[in-house]
Order: C-alpha cells, then structure tokens, then sequence
C-alpha cells in the first residue's frame, strides 16, 4: 500500500493550494452577509481547471482520477475559505457534470461539458420537491411526450446555483405508475420557456452559494435533451448522489485541517492565568480530537476515492464517508468556536462562519439519518 | 526575439504552515521577484515582441519542481545548470555569461534580488561580465525602434528614472512591474512536454569557485517588549529624549 503522492499529482495540488489562496479570499465575510455568490472566483476556478478535473480531456477536461480530483478539491478547502462557493463547485461537478459524462450523447458532451469545465457554464440539479425529499424517488414532477418534445410540469425546492445557473439536470417521471422506473432526467437549459426560477432562498449557512425553488409551467424540452434513457433517471441519480457523497466533502477536510491550524495557532498565543491556553489539558483534548477527526475523514475520503478509481463500487463506502465527514466537520466547528470562546462567536473571526456553512454537510446528499439507512441495509440489516 | 529568464528557488515566503499541524517539509517556490520577471516575459511574447522564453536556473534535482512551474506558467523551454553548491552572486554571475554566450538572447529580465539572501548583485554583476547595459528595478518595460532598445521605468529613492538602454541588456524586475500568473492546470498539463535541458559547468567550460563562505546565520533579535506611558507630555519626552526621534 502506497500512500505517497507522485511528484505530477503534488504539482497539481500545489499549484491549487498558491491558486487558491491567493485569488479567491476576498469579500467572504462581506458576500456571506450579503448572500452574494461570486462569479469572478468561479471563472477563475475555470479557467485554473477545477471545474474540469474529472472530465475527459476530448471535452475540454483534464482527465484525473477521482483521488486525485478528491485531493485536489481538499487542497481547495484548505487555501480557499468561501465554503459556498465550493458548495457551487461540488453541486455542479456532482449533480451537472458526472451524469453528462456517463450518460450525455456524445452531441450532449460535446455542447455542454466545454463551457462546464472552463467555468462559462455553471450547472446544477433540481431533484427535490416540497413533497419528496429524502424520498426522492416519490417526485411528482411529470413529464409528457408530445411529438419531439417533452412537456414539463411540476414544482422543485433547494435547487443549488438555481439562480444562477446554465443547465439544470431536472428529474420528472414520464409514468408515476411506474414509481422509481418511470423517473427520467433532462437537459434543461436556463431561460427555457415555462421554466421559472423563483426567489432565491435565504439559508443558514454557504450562503454564497445560491439557492432557489424552479417551477416548471408546460416547459418544452426538446427530446435531444433527455439525459439517459426514459425511466433511467433514478440510476442515474443514484450514480451522481455516490460520486456526490463520497467526493462533495473533500472540501469540508480541507477546511478542517484549516481550522485545525487556525486553533492551534491561536491556543499557543491566547494567553490566560499565566499561560498559553494550549497547555491546559481541555483545550488540548479538543485540539486532539480535531486532529483526529481530520485524519480519520481525510483517510476515509481518499480510500473512497482510491476504490472510485480501481472502478470498484463505493455505494457503502461513499455513505460512510459522508456520513463521517459531516459529523467530524461540525464537531470541530463546534470545537473551534468552543476554543476561541467569545472570539469564535464573532464574525470577523471567521470561525462562525465555519459552522454555519458545516452543519447543511448532514442535510444535502441525504441526510445523515439516510446515509445510516444506507449503511445499515448493506450490513444486512 | 528571444528573451532569457535566470530564476532562483527560494523557501516559500508565505509558508505559514504551522509546526506539527501539517507533515510538510518547508516549500520551495521561485522567487518572488523572478515570477515577476518570467510573467513580464510571458506579456513580452504575448503582445507579439519575443518570439521565445528560455528559463535558466541553477541546483540540483529538487529545483525541478519550480522548473516545471515556471514552464506551466508559459515558458517555453527550461535549462537547468546541474550544481548543488551554494554560490555567491558572482559565480551565479558567472555560471550565466556562460550560458548567455550559448544561447545569444536579445535580452535577460531576471528578479532584482532573491529573497533568501537579499543580494541584489547577479544582475548587475552579469550585466558587468558581458559588458551589456542594465536597468535596474524596472516597473516598466518598453521596446523601442524595431526592438534595438528599450526604454525602462526604474524605481529609485528619488522617484521614477526612465532610462533608453541598447540591446541585448540585462533587465531587473522591482515589485510593481506586473503581477504575476498563477500556475493553472492546463498550464501544467502542458509543462509536461516541455522540454528541461541539463547541463554542467563542465559543459559550459566555467570553473567557479564561491569568493565568500557564510560562516553563520542566526535569527534576528526577539523585539523587545514596549513600555507604557501615562500622558502624551511622557511620550513627548521619550520621543524627544530617549528615542530621539523629534
């Protein structure tokens, strides 16, 4: 067992970390108050070639594999520190890009992944409803062929980059007799007539990241658009929640062992009754068990990655790693704030922030009550 | 036109890793100051004035890891003079003028000073050896009569000098010529089939030999703690008295 990087894939993730760090930090604590996301950094993000890692080179990608790409998308968590535009990231990589590179026709790859992968096209799906959510496959959106069209009806909450957003990989049924089977998955592209996005929702947390509810009122999507076949959209999604799951926290890692490095800075200068607050023992547990949490998660990530990129099947793996990666991220925001005592709890430190933009990791991609469904169904139970 | 880029590897001067949080080594990264000189060629090339950017840098195999950076960020061929010794600005100098007379640029633009040793002296002394002329601490670069000569904004004490300088001449970047590109991916990906050309001083028929030792480096002096005063009539008597600064 190697655990050692190659000299290429260091480069690559020294040249994210300079990247990262020197040109996206700016207006966070101001574009989290505002709820403003920030479309310079995700250009530039496209133009360095973190929107295309995965993607293969004939389509404007750079063709890595996943554990280099998780490697990659850590090493951005740690230099950069707008969580919410990572979020965008991460939602549109997971949710926009993978499934057109598995299922997109090859005219669909060609259209679309170019302007996905250089950051001129910011994508997104739109899978829950008011009324299905960790039930995902109880959709009621319903879409009706009519000659070379399809016809869209129906409603859609929590649409990452919504309001922002080029192409929207909508999931509706064509048979609600059908249930799981009658889900299919379509290319719709902004703008699209009876495509409405609604207003942008306010939230607690990535709140550069932008959030809307869609409806979809008889929109007309043309048939070269449907993604997949018809009725293949629940294995489809499935796909995207596994490469979503296992790889959507690699960030979150990042930002720990950044928090980990901000507390540890701070215990050795914070000074009380006489001494740094690293020597006492209750705030050197908490800086040890953060540190745990982020070797632990950082092990679990890449080893649900490395399985990812052997094209072995990570359905438990990519559970478990979420599941763990949440929970280790908003302990050591809790930790953080704890350690920073009134400090943590003010904005411009930062730390706040943090924990805000953590605790949405045990909602999105299923929640960490599902994630446990998941796991314990694979164990037999 | 070919443009000629020394550049030198230096400790990261914005590694604030902290001790035992991360199990890294202390990065390496090219020198600030010389960034600024290979970006200053990339912009060159790029409004259509030099048709070639060659880097140049000096050290063992670990240097190659700021080669392949510089490449990524858009130079087009890289020489590395194999030699792990610790020089002195003349024989960095020296090793140059060598390799200048091989490979004939029309000029050299390189960092005004390395960050690590602060010498500030290869430039000039290389501009010294070849007999070229020189502009130092240039904010701003400009090709004047078909490429014969350059016009040069330094940045002096008094203010800004603009000096005309005959080519081929040596160039050195000041903080404020440009900033630099970031290594992309793309740029990376491409770096990998460009070619790093290794050569000795052997090769180049130099013989240098440091004209300086370092006989030891320290950490500078811990500040000392400040003092209270009470009025601004005792921080007006300290000043004056004591500081001598009033």
């Amino acid at each position: 067992m190697d655990f050692a990087w190659s000299d290429q894939q260091r480069e690559l993730l020294d040249a994210v970390g300079r990247f990262a760090s020197q040109q996206l930090n700016y207006d966070v604590i101001e574009n989290d108050r505002d709820g403003v996301f920030n479309h310079d950094a995700w250009k530039k993000c496209g133009d360095f070639g973190i929107q295309g890692l995965l993607v293969p080179t004939e389509y404007g990608g750079f063709g890595q594999d996943p554990l280099t790409t998780v490697a990659a998308l850590e090493r951005l968590g740690y230099a950069c520190k707008d969580n919410g535009l990572l979020f965008s990231i991460n939602a549109h990589m997971w949710t926009a890009v993978i499934p057109l590179v598995y299922n997109g026709t090859e005219a669909q790859k060609k259209k679309y992944l170019p302007g996905l992968c250089n950051g001129s096209l910011i994508g997104g799906n739109a899978m829950s409803e008011p009324n299905s959510g960790s039930d995902a496959f109880a959709l009621a959106t319903t879409a009706i062929k009519k000659d070379s069209r399809y016809v869209l009806n129906g409603s859609k909450i929590f649409v990452t980059n919504g309001p922002i957003a080029d192409l929207l990989v909508v999931f509706a049924t064509v048979d609600k007799t059908r249930g799981p089977d009658g889900i299919t998955a379509f290319l719709v592209e902004k703008d699209s007539p009876g495509m409405n996005v609604a207003r942008k929702l306010e939230k607690m947390g990535v709140r550069t990241s932008p959030m809307a509810e869609v409806f979809f009122e008889n929109c007309e999507v043309p048939e070269e658009n449907l993604l997949g076949k018809e009725g293949g959209g629940a294995f489809l999604f499935t796909r995207s929640m596994t490469w979503e799951r296992g790889c959507i926290l690699a960030s979150a890692v990042g930002a720990m062992q950044r928090l980990l490095e901000t507390c540890i800075r701070y215990a050795n200068e914070r000074k009380q009754a006489g001494q740094s607050i690293g020597k006492f023992q209750l705030v050197a547990t908490k800086i040890v068990d953060m540190k745990l949490r982020v070797e632990s998660s950082r092990h679990m990530l890449y080893h649900c990655a490395w399985l990812s990129s052997h094209r072995k099947s990570v359905y438990l793996e990519a559970a478990m790693t979420k599941l763990h990666i949440s929970d280790c991220w908003v302990k050591c925001c809790e930790d953080a704030i704890q350690i920073h005592g009134g400090y943590g709890y003010m904005t411009e430190y930062e730390v706040e922030r943090e924990l805000r933009d953590a605790i949405g990791s045990k909602l999105y991609s299923g929640t960490s009550e599902i994630q446990r469904n998941i796991i314990a169904s694979l164990l037999g139970l | 036109m070919k443009v000629l880029v020394p550049f030198k590897s230096v400790p990261d001067p914005n590694d604030a890793t902290v001790a035992g949080a991360a199990a890294s080594m202390p990065k390496s990264v090219i020198n600030p100051f010389d960034e600024i000189a290979i970006e200053e060629a990339l912009r060159i090339r790029e409004r259509g004035e030099a048709a070639e950017i060659v880097g140049v840098t000096i050290g063992a195999s670990a240097v190659d890891e700021q080669i392949r950076a510089a490449l990524a960020m858009g130079v087009d061929r890289a020489i590395r003079i194999d030699d792990s010794r610790a020089l002195d600005p003349y024989a960095v100098a020296r090793i140059l003028r060598a390799l200048i007379e091989k490979e004939a640029p029309h000029v050299v633009i390189m960092g005004k000073q390395a960050v690590d040793d602060d010498s500030n002296q290869v430039g000039q002394m290389l501009a010294g050896l070849l007999g070229w002329p020189q502009a130092t601490f240039v904010s701003k670069i400009e090709f004047l009569d078909n490429k014969t000569r350059a016009r040069c904004t330094r940045e002096t004490d008094a203010g800004l000098e603009v000096v005309a300088i005959e080519l081929p001449a040596i160039i050195t970047t000041d903080l404020r010529l440009n900033e630099p590109r970031y290594v992309s991916l793309p740029g990376l990906m491409k770096a990998r089939r460009k070619p790093i050309e290794i050569l000795s001083c052997d090769q180049l028929r130099v013989t240098v030999r440091p004209l300086t030792t370092t006989l030891s480096t320290s950490r500078p002096p811990k500040r000392a703690a400040g003092t209270r005063v009470d009025s601004v009539e005792e921080l007006m008597a300290k000043l004056r008295g004591e500081a001598k600064v009033l």
